[in-house]
């Protein structure tokens, strides 16, 4: 079973999205890469929309974007 | 009939506005992020396109003076330079990075429903109107330090035309976008729904500032709507202080229009002049455009329930962009955009106060703001 942790940043001002969503990763990470947890971002910035993902997927994490509800969810996974 | 010239600029400007609001939407073109995330996060992608639209707006602008289609050359607004360029490029690279977007940034956030961006709306008129309180000695700072008087390029600094210099740096700047270009990195890999890729938003803003050279004589600019905004705020409630401020008697916009021939100026007063007919529809047009943009992409959604620290960064961000570019004076767009494409040395000076502003605006954001 993998856990699933949800965050909402919706609204927030620049940079403040991506640097949080860089503390979760890095908070998480081993249990990110043992497949035990996967982090779930729901924003409306459409910069961070290409900024997290991109960082996400240099560190070596299998990033899935959905729009949803007029929001985005970018769910990084190991 | 001749058409009435305010009438007719603020039909162009609410047009031009309205573009650029739904290009930098759709793009997230925000030019003080594209400083910041080089000192936070060594990305340099939108930097490189921000060279771009400089590099586009310098071949255009150039054209259109070789083709004798700029009467105004370089354009009102553009002063000799000082060492206040470089002050008020600090002040304002700071601020802009706690406000998370510039002057124009702020105006196309707001549009798509950034509560943030409206705090920082408010903090400009703060800022505008706190300068005004400190314009009699800060005019007096610049009379006295300005150099090179009565000159506003390097090249009429230098006595040359131009062309040379102007072409020696267009050919550099092709060279490395080009390079750019062959290894791909002006194009940004993106799920982003309808996103514009940031250089062809770069390519089609510096054709809209080229459109506004011609058709209004000078690029986009928006600052001075803001203290007019304080002014009007001001008046209501303090009349005889306002009417004693020197700030909004003064009227540094003098020019012909070069579209209709009238005569016309402006200035911060809050009056309905040249510099509201041109800077309020610029401001309601990218607010306008910005909106129209996100609810046809059902992206329009106003948050409240955010970290109070991002209110005060806000808040204190505008107010401080709102005060640099009454001292600078002038803000980003219009030296970025607008003096730096026609090597104005004041502009320049701007950019050399701006970067080491942005860097010292991301160290406190990250330290004071992000903060928990």
């Amino acid at each position: 079973m993998v856990d699933k942790i949800e965050f909402d940043i919706c609204g927030q001002i620049c940079p403040s999205t991506l640097l949080i969503a860089l503390k979760e990763i890095n908070t998480h990470s081993q249990r990110i890469r043992d497949g035990a947890v996967k982090l779930s971002f729901k924003t409306d910035n459409r910069d961070a929309v290409v900024t997290i993902p991109e960082s996400a997927s240099n560190m070596g994490y299998t990033v899935h974007v959905a729009k949803e509800d007029g929001c985005y969810l970018i769910e990084i996974s190991g | 009939m001749a058409a009435d010239p305010l009438a007719l600029i603020f039909v162009i400007c609410l047009g031009l506005g309205l573009l650029s609001g739904i290009i930098m939407h759709r793009s997230d073109y925000c030019i003080a992020g594209m400083f910041r995330d080089l000192f936070l996060f060594r990305r340099t992608v939108m930097l490189r396109t921000l060279c771009l639209l400089i590099i586009s707006s310098m071949v255009l602008f150039e054209a259109a003076r070789q083709l004798g289609l700029l009467p105004l050359y370089p354009f009102p607004l553009l002063y000799s330079p000082t060492p206040a360029n470089v002050i008020g490029g600090f002040l304002f690279g700071v601020g802009m990075v706690l406000a998370g977007g510039c002057v124009v940034g702020t105006l196309y956030k707001m549009g798509s429903g950034s509560l943030l961006s409206a705090v920082t709306f408010a903090g400009l008129i703060i800022g505008s109107a706190f300068y005004a309180e400190i314009h009699p000695l800060w005019a007096s700072f610049i009379k006295q330090t300005t150099f090179f008087q009565g000159k506003i390029t390097i090249p009429q600094i230098l006595g040359i035309n131009p062309f040379p210099p102007v072409t020696l740096i267009v050919a550099c700047g092709v060279f490395f976008l080009f390079r750019w270009h062959k290894a791909g990195l002006l194009v940004r890999d993106s799920q982003v729904h309808r996103y514009l890729q940031p250089w062809k938003a770069a390519v089609y803003l510096s054709v809209i500032g080229l459109v506004s050279y011609l058709l209004i004589g000078m690029p986009m600019g928006v600052t001075t709507s803001y203290a007019k905004i304080a002014g009007f705020a001001e008046g209501l409630f303090f009349r005889e202080h306002l009417d004693g401020l020197a700030y909004f008697k003064a009227v540094p916009l003098k020019f012909v229009h070069p579209l209709t021939g009238a005569k016309l100026q402006g200035g911060g007063a809050p009056l309905f002049d040249a510099i509201a007919a041109i800077q309020f529809p610029l401001v309601i047009g990218i607010i306008l455009g910005s909106a129209a943009s996100a609810i046809s992409l059902r992206e329009f959604r106003i948050y409240y329930n955010l970290p109070p620290r991002q209110y005060v960064s806000a808040l204190a961000g505008g107010i401080i962009m709102g005060m640099a570019s009454r001292m600078a004076p002038t803000c980003n767009v219009w030296h970025l955009l607008g003096g730096i494409p026609i090597l104005a040395a004041s502009s320049l000076l701007f950019l050399s106060g701006l970067i080491p502003g942005a860097w010292a605006g991301s160290m406190i954001f990250v330290h004071k703001v992000m903060k928990t």
